[in-house]
């Protein structure tokens, strides 16, 4: 009797002991992202030939114009408002005229499309000569970060540490789910055992084969994942497996989409076959698409069920974001307005309301950090409610798949409020530490693994683990926002912060969702739901913020810098 | 950059207002958790790992009604206990919802928002809980019931302390009934408690009511006189007695239980000033409560119907509705000289409901008439009590004051017979309310029911 009451102290401790450590591990992850933080001292400076006053040069994309929001502001009534953009890439840094009145000049001469621009040059914008000269001869104090730790801070966990603690973790989730109360069996620790193979796998691929110095946003991603991948094991092996798979399929695509936008400039060159594939993926589904649960957003290929609409998530970031010059000019806005309105509309067609207002969320981030217009965004506001308003009107039926929201507790028995109040019963029931991997009851619930995982999670781990989830979506948002001050294109900044806020806006449609706060949509939680399309399109958005890091790409960054020196010698 | 860089904390704008979202819904987890637990789909509560675990239940004797031992919810070793307090205790579903088990089932199955109910048994708290009921009444109560559709209830009205409900039809909560289509008729409502959660149309016993009314609003009522022919003919529909009763004082009206008396009284009171005392003694009134339980809504209006059916709601027909619980408050109010006394299930006896959260609850008592309309109905049901009708009850010897009714039901059906009264004795203050449906004339019917109850409780078991 004694033995047994230590035994159950014991495993009460240990329950209660994963939130703390779930709680630690998201910490590490983000303690870890806000190291290594470049000392904050300009590229290079430019010095005003008639003045002689040098302007430090701080970021790689800088706006050059007479405009109180330029990078570099020139007050020259010849010099347009926005006249140039002055920019570095790998072979050193250009300068490119955005539609100025006069024209912009390098040494004399006008220039077409982007113009190399080496030291000492001469860059001519109205009555105000440039000159490029050496970051070092400029000393300033920056503004200090509230999200970056300083110098003397200590140091964060090593990469390969953070992933020892989440390995640790998932075992402890393994364990748990091999004792639960209904399936006693060491399935889990095959699952565990295969996934944790797979991790390590990338680990070490990332590290030494493609030298990344810093690991946190996948050690999160892993965390993340992994915990979705064994809250499926007393569910449903199959679908763990499969998840599983994705997984792996996600991290190739996260380094892949890493690598491919190593140069910003390359995606611009490829953005039309991005939106033309998108557009034909969407159109795809349309005509071949698979009614489940209200929505035909899934196709079948070969056997195997994807989700179109999660892919074209990720192009949608493609489409989106650009570098500063291209960012101006009209056509290419307008085009990415029309693919976006063809995205929201392909959507609303399928019935996937939720994953159409995700586009819809985004784009409007999107539009807004583009262009910086209110105007634009509330014209965007009304034409989608003018859109709702039609489609209310010619199909009142959709408005009904929406009815029980607000009072799911008078329909606990029909599919008004059937999940939400389950949802909401089972948190309950889990506590503040869950009653244990497998033991829950809202896994017999319809979509549990997927769109009801936060619920599933909070009675299984508890409260505290599954609003840490939450917590982890809030910090990598404040993580995106946070590096885009210096990202090395406003394609970074951009895509980094409409990825992360992709992830928030998604997270809260499900979360609210589920919880009654907003209508139930049906959209995934990223990397924790069920749903390969859904964790490999998460791992793909990722990729985006991860590119922003400014550290990403560290070892090449010396690159530039010697070619400037050794140009400045020749000339 | 410095502009995008700038228009960049739009992204701020959407994650704090997510944060905000997650706050306030972490802030409703905490809020809300112990009503979101306790529902009848959660199948950590509904199965035996709800209740497999559970205190014990007591009555106010510490006789056990309910127990568990590995991991099975057992009952008392007498058939007919169990079934006479299943709706007080429950069963191991969630069907009867406003017994204990389903009540408490949270805190009896020591959940708590910290630990879940994962809680492993060996860190489970005590949680056993006592009752105010006194097993061996309601067991009495139950067999007088004879099979009949009703429900009886005693209450001592100077505590509130409930020591009788009961409540048929019934099953036996270690061997419940698979109710199924052929014999869904003989379980008609059998997961509600018909002590607060049915009722019944009231018949005479309401003429408590419209007596009430008249004492209130007609000053020289006691000088007005009845004529009964056995039949008084309002806007062309007759209202009929058994016989002709003749002339009638008032009381002599009330003690006759006389329909034609009635029927002018109520016209004479008016619609408004009918509804206005009805309302007094709790009718209309969704605020009254047995523990927490919360009473049924007993029903009275007929302002606009016309005298005929003003007439027919004076004397308890017509869309008349009471409660068995609500009755018998009414009772306890005319014994306590105006005031009901809030009832309650949950003893406080002891630590026990402290550490089960639970709220004991008694209610303030409520104050519904003067003492002199009071006094006066005291006087009226005292009469009643003492006519020839009632020359054959006896309950346990005590001095009793009463009223019974026949409610017509329609549809071929048998009357619903009621009992409702209280005794007058130091020792066993006791307010009753017993509905026998299908039943016949209250005086056979009812009155049976709770001379057992009474019985049992005076004399022991």
């Amino acid at each position: 009797m004694n033995l047994q009451v230590l035994l159950d102290v014991a495993a009460i401790a240990l329950r209660a002991l994963l939130p703390v450590y779930a709680l630690v591990i998201i910490y590490q992850c983000f303690a870890s992202a806000r190291r290594h933080r470049r000392p904050e001292k300009p590229l290079v400076t430019l010095e005003i030939l008639q003045t002689g006053q040098q302007i430090p040069v701080l970021f790689w994309e800088n706006s050059i114009g007479r405009s109180k929001g330029s990078d570099i502001r020139v007050s020259d009534i010849s010099v347009s408002r926005d006249h140039c953009v002055f920019l570095r890439r790998k072979e050193g840094w250009f300068v490119s005229d955005i539609g100025s009145k006069f024209g912009t000049f390098v040494n004399g001469e006008r220039c077409e499309g982007r113009t190399k621009v080496i030291l000492d040059d001469e860059i001519t914008i109205g009555h105000t000569t440039l000159v490029l000269k050496r970051g070092e001869e400029y000393q300033e104090r920056l503004r200090p970060s509230w999200f970056f730790s300083k110098a003397s801070d200590k140091g964060a966990l090593k990469p390969y540490k953070l992933m020892i603690l989440i390995t640790f973790f998932h075992l402890f989730m393994a364990v748990e789910a091999c004792f639960s109360n209904e399936v006693k069996d060491f399935a889990p620790l095959y699952i565990f055992g295969a996934m944790e193979a797979v991790m390590w796998a990338f680990f070490c691929i990332s590290s030494y084969a493609l030298n990344r110095v810093n690991f946190e946003l996948e050690a999160l991603a892993c965390f993340l994942s992994g915990m979705g991948v064994l809250m499926l094991v007393r569910q449903e092996l199959r679908s763990a497996v499969v998840q599983l798979v994705a997984m792996a399929i996600g991290m190739i695509l996260f380094a892949v989409i890493v690598r491919f936008i190593e140069d910003p400039d390359r995606v611009n060159s490829w953005r039309l076959w991005i939106m033309l594939g998108s557009v034909g993926l969407l159109a795809i589904n349309l005509i071949f698409g698979r009614v489940q649960n209200g929505a035909a957003n899934w196709i079948n290929i070969g056997g195997v069920s994807v989700q179109p609409s999660e892919f074209v998530k990720v192009a949608f970031i493609f489409v989106g974001a650009s570098a500063l010059d291209k960012l101006q000019t009209k056509r290419n806005f307008i085009e990415f307005i029309a693919f976006s309105a063809i995205c929201v509309g392909a959507l609303a067609l399928m019935g996937d309301f939720g994953t159409a207002l995700i586009f819809f969320m985004t784009f409007l981030l999107i539009a807004f950090m583009r262009s910086g217009d209110f105007k634009t965004v509330i014209l965007a506001i009304a034409a989608a409610a003018f859109a709702v308003f039609i489609i209310l009107n010619i199909k009142p039926y959709v408005a009904d798949r929406f009815s029980a929201w607000g009072h799911v507790w008078e329909h606990t028995q029909d599919s008004g409020g059937y999940q939400q109040v389950r949802v909401m019963t089972y948190m309950a029931s889990g506590g503040l530490f869950g009653v244990g991997v497998g033991n829950g009851y809202l896994k017999y619930v319809f979509a549990s693994e997927s769109d009801l995982v936060f619920g599933l999670v909070a009675e299984e781990l508890g409260v505290i683990v599954a609003f840490s989830l939450a917590a982890a979506i809030i910090a990598l948002a404040f993580y995106a926002r946070a590096i885009t001050t210096r990202s090395r294109s406003s394609f970074y900044a951009i895509s980094a912060c409409c990825a992360a806020g992709l992830m928030v806006v998604q997270s809260a449609l499900n979360i609210f969702g589920i919880m009654d706060l907003l209508p139930l949509t049906g959209v995934t939680l990223p990397f924790l739901s069920a749903g390969g399309s859904s964790m490999i399109s998460c791992w793909g958005l990722l990729a985006f913020i991860k590119a922003a890091d400014e550290r990403t790409y560290a070892a090449k960054r010396r690159a530039p810098a010697n070619a400037l020196r050794e140009r400045g010698a020749v000339s | 950059m410095k502009r995008i860089m700038t228009r960049s904390l739009v992204l701020w704008f959407i994650t704090f207002a997510f944060l905000g979202g997650m706050v306030y819904l972490g802030g409703k987890t905490i809020w809300f958790h112990n009503d979101w637990v306790q529902q009848p789909f959660n199948g950590h509560m509904n199965t035996a790992g709800g209740l497999g675990k559970a205190g014990k239940i007591y009555d106010r004797n510490n006789l056990t009604l309910a127990y568990s031992e590995n991991d099975e919810r057992h009952y008392s070793d007498d058939q007919t206990t169990r079934e006479a307090l299943l709706h007080v205790v429950g069963d191991g579903t969630l069907n009867i919802s406003t017994a204990v088990q389903s009540r408490y089932r949270t805190s009896l199955s020591g959940y708590n928002f910290i630990l879940g109910a994962g809680i492993p048994d060996s860190l489970r708290p005590n949680s056993d809980v006592k009752l105010t009921v006194d097993a061996a009444a309601c067991r009495a109560a139950y067999a007088a019931m004879d099979g009949h559709k009703g429900c009886c209830v005693v209450y001592n009205y100077r505590t509130g302390e409930v020591l009788c409900d009961t409540s048929t039809p019934s099953y036996d909560p270690a061997a419940p009934p698979q109710i199924t289509e052929e014999n869904m008729s003989d379980y008609d409502g059998v997961y509600l408690d018909n002590v607060v959660s049915s009722r019944f149309t009231p018949g005479s016993v309401f003429k408590i009511i419209t007596a009430a009314a008249a004492i209130e609003n007609i000053p020289d009522i006691d000088r007005m006189s009845f004529e009964c022919g056995g039949s008084l003919d309002v806007e062309g529909n007759p209202i009929t007695c058994e016989s002709a009763h003749g002339t009638q004082s008032f009381s002599e009206a009330f003690a006759n239980s006389c329909n034609c008396a009635f029927a002018q009284i109520a016209i004479q009171v008016g619609a408004d000033q009918m509804k206005a005392t009805a309302e007094k003694l709790g009718f209309n009134n969704d605020s009254f409560r047995m523990s927490d339980v919360p009473l049924v809504t007993s029903h009275y209006d007929a302002t606009g119907a016309g005298d005929n059916y003003l007439a027919w709601s004076g004397i308890g027909q017509y869309e008349d509705l009471a409660n068995p619980m609500l009755m018998a408050m009414i009772c306890s109010c005319v014994a306590n000289g105006g005031t009901a006394t809030s009832p309650y299930i949950v003893s406080d006896d002891g630590n026990l409901v402290d550490k089960l959260n639970i709220t004991v609850n008694k209610s303030k008592d409520v104050e519904m008439l003067a003492s002199g309309t009071a006094a006066r109905l005291r006087e009226l049901m005292k009469g009643s009590a003492e006519s020839y009708a009632y020359r054959g009850v006896s309950l346990a010897g005590l001095d009793f004051y009463a009223k019974t009714g026949t409610a017509e039901v329609g549809q071929d059906k048998e009357p619903t017979a009621w009992f409702v009264g209280f005794t007058n004795d130091e020792k066993h203050p006791y307010a009753f309310a017993a509905v026998v449906t299908e039943g016949g004339y209250g005086i056979t019917a009812a009155s049976p029911v709770v001379e057992a109850a009474i019985g049992a409780l005076v004399n022991g078991k």
